[in-house]
């Protein structure tokens, strides 16, 4: 059931991505992507229910449950962000994240087939669980504004403007404006997350403890440096996304 | 019944001989129904814009209508009739002149947008005066619906074409809404006022002016109800403003990489776009690899509205098809 949820959010994604990179192509904007997006996040929805039932606890337990959770997360704060960048490419940059995400979920072994039901939970530790992935969501989007304002800003430079992309991307300062309230956004669900680490009972090394605190660091870094100083939107965009790839690639091996 | 259009415009006639043709638009109604009233003429409705005066009557003898047009136009004219700048169509030609003038491809401005309103005010006086009846009126709501479709289903209209219009474009997709952007004009020039005039129309907050003259400065202020700032100071309104637009008579660079490298970090690395209108330039081309700086001068301005103006074109063929289309499916000819 969970599979076919999933594979059916998939569908969905790859649908509007497909409707928006077509509207993109001659300048306007698709409205079926963002009806795409919404039957894809209750699509995931549903998986993350038959999972959380399966498991009697937030659906965290595997690979594959943490990686539709993200999708999950990424979809979600995609519908919330704003009518403005939903309408605009942010959907269509969003989708193939999503998918990446949701193919490797449905790899074989991925979703446990029959994970064992828990009786008892520790709150801290599916709090720490649920809002880690759920700033990554937030993580995520955030670097995919930052992509957008990182290709409106080259076109702008070298004055290319001909294209249905260029047209179709939402202002600059709007694109930092997601940015910076993304990555605040991801930043205070995290710093909740590793609160509720540091109260969870632990029986794993504190390598993946430490991760997440640098996650957190240096995120704070870039927002300091941004509000203190100042920074220019490229290195901001740039920070962003290699804050979250490297974070990603340091988890992947803790 | 046919129809019959007499008229003048921008392609026939300079503008001291438009002019004596212009109708105000508090008359229109009125010259619509004394045309109705020449001798075999049974509808009427007269457009007059700044480029163009047309009368378009429904008559059972097209013939006759003309004679009886160009005979009213005579006296509008005075004692010169400027036979030579009025062009005369009949029937389906006068019908598909219409709809081009309607689709914007009969403008100066080709695709332009204003004319689509000119000419249903025009035809809604004509209305309201009681100057049409079955002919015209099926003809005009035709050339609406055809314009419509032409201007939605077709890149007529995209871009923008000129120098000003670009800029104000160019100044939104960097800054999305122009409330809170901020102005500085260098140069008190004919094309920094256009410039200008065209971000504050989208709403540009507030504008700062200099120029060498000082009272010049003041006095295109005060035109644009911005602020005059004395030439040596205007590098610390550098960190308050969003654009610049530059456009002196000086020989060398009025403005280097070291003028933004002193307020970058008071202007907290806000995007700046800089607008270099004059020539030769007033902003040193090492200027624009600040990273959050977009710089554009005039061939870049010109080349983006050069673009749009060869993409219109490249849509007229489209626009004609989709004419011809809807006129033979109208069965009004």
């Amino acid at each position: 059931m969970a599979q076919w949820l999933l594979v059916s959010a998939t569908v969905l994604v790859v649908l509007g991505g497909v409707l928006g990179l077509q509207a993109v192509r001659v300048g306007h904007r698709s409205r079926w992507t963002l009806v795409c997006m919404l039957g894809a996040f209750l699509c995931q929805l549903g998986v993350l229910w038959v999972r959380g039932e399966l498991r009697g606890k937030c659906p965290l337990g595997d690979y594959g449950e943490i990686l539709a959770f993200l999708a999950w997360s990424l979809v979600l704060f995609y519908l919330v962000v704003g009518s403005t960048y939903r309408l605009s490419l942010l959907g269509l940059f969003t989708a193939p994240v999503v998918v990446i995400f949701q193919v490797f979920a449905l790899a074989p072994g991925m979703l446990e087939a029959a994970p064992e039901k828990i009786h008892q939970v520790d709150a801290w530790g599916e709090t720490h669980a649920a809002f880690s992935v759920l700033s990554y969501g937030a993580f995520a989007l955030g670097s995919v504004a930052a992509l957008m304002f990182l290709v409106l800003n080259k076109k702008l430079k070298d004055h290319e403007f001909g294209s249905g992309l260029f047209k179709s991307l939402p202002p600059v300062r709007s694109l930092v404006d997601s940015v910076v309230r993304l990555t605040v956004l991801g930043t205070g669900i995290l710093t909740v997350g590793i609160f509720a680490a540091f109260m969870m009972e632990r029986n794993d090394s504190w390598a993946h403890l430490l991760a997440a605190v640098g996650t957190w660091g240096a995120y704070l870094v870039v927002l300091v440096l941004h509000f203190w100083r100042g920074i220019t939107p490229r290195r901001l965009s740039i920070s962003v996304m290699s804050v979250f790839v490297l974070s990603l690639l340091v988890f992947a091996f803790v | 019944m046919d129809i019959v259009c007499v008229g003048i415009n921008h392609h026939t006639a300079p503008v001291e001989v438009r002019e004596r043709f212009a109708v105000s638009e508090g008359k229109l109604g009125e010259e619509s129904v004394r045309i109705r009233e020449l001798e075999g003429i049974e509808e009427g409705v007269v457009l007059s814009t700044c480029n163009r005066t047309e009368y378009y009557a429904a008559a059972e003898d097209c013939r006759t209508a003309r004679e009886q047009l160009r005979r009213f136009l005579q006296i509008h004219a005075g004692d010169q009739l400027h036979a030579e700048h009025l062009y005369e169509i009949e029937g389906a030609e006068a019908a598909r002149h219409l709809c081009r003038v309607v689709s914007g491809l009969d403008s100066m401005v080709l695709g332009e947008t204003e004319i689509f309103g000119q000419v249903k005010k025009a035809y809604q006086t004509a209305l309201e005066s009681g100057s049409t009846s079955r002919t015209l009126n099926k003809l005009f709501q035709k050339a609406f619906g055809v314009g419509k479709k032409v201007r939605t289903h077709t890149g007529i209209q995209e871009g923008q074409t000129s120098v000003g219009s670009v800029a104000v474009d160019l100044a939104e997709k960097i800054f999305g809404h122009l409330r809170d952007s901020r102005v500085m004009v260098i140069g008190a020039g004919e094309m920094s006022r256009t410039t200008a005039q065209s971000l504050l129309s989208r709403g540009a907050r507030s504008i700062f002016v200099t120029n060498r003259s000082f009272d010049r400065a003041e006095e295109l202020a005060k035109e644009l109800g911005g602020q005059a700032v004395r030439f040596d100071d205007w590098e610390g309104v550098l960190k308050e403003v969003d654009v610049v637009i530059s456009s002196t008579g000086a020989p060398h660079a009025v403005m280097d990489r070291s003028h933004v490298e002193a307020v970058r970090r008071k202007r907290r690395y806000r995007p700046l776009f800089l607008i270099d209108i004059a020539v030769p330039r007033d902003i040193d081309p090492a200027v624009g690899e600040i990273e959050e700086v977009y710089l554009y001068d005039i061939d870049a301005l010109q080349e983006i509205a050069a673009d749009a103006k060869g993409r219109r074109s490249e849509q007229i063929a489209v626009c004609e098809r989709i004419i011809d289309q809807e006129l033979a499916k109208s069965g009004l000819f």
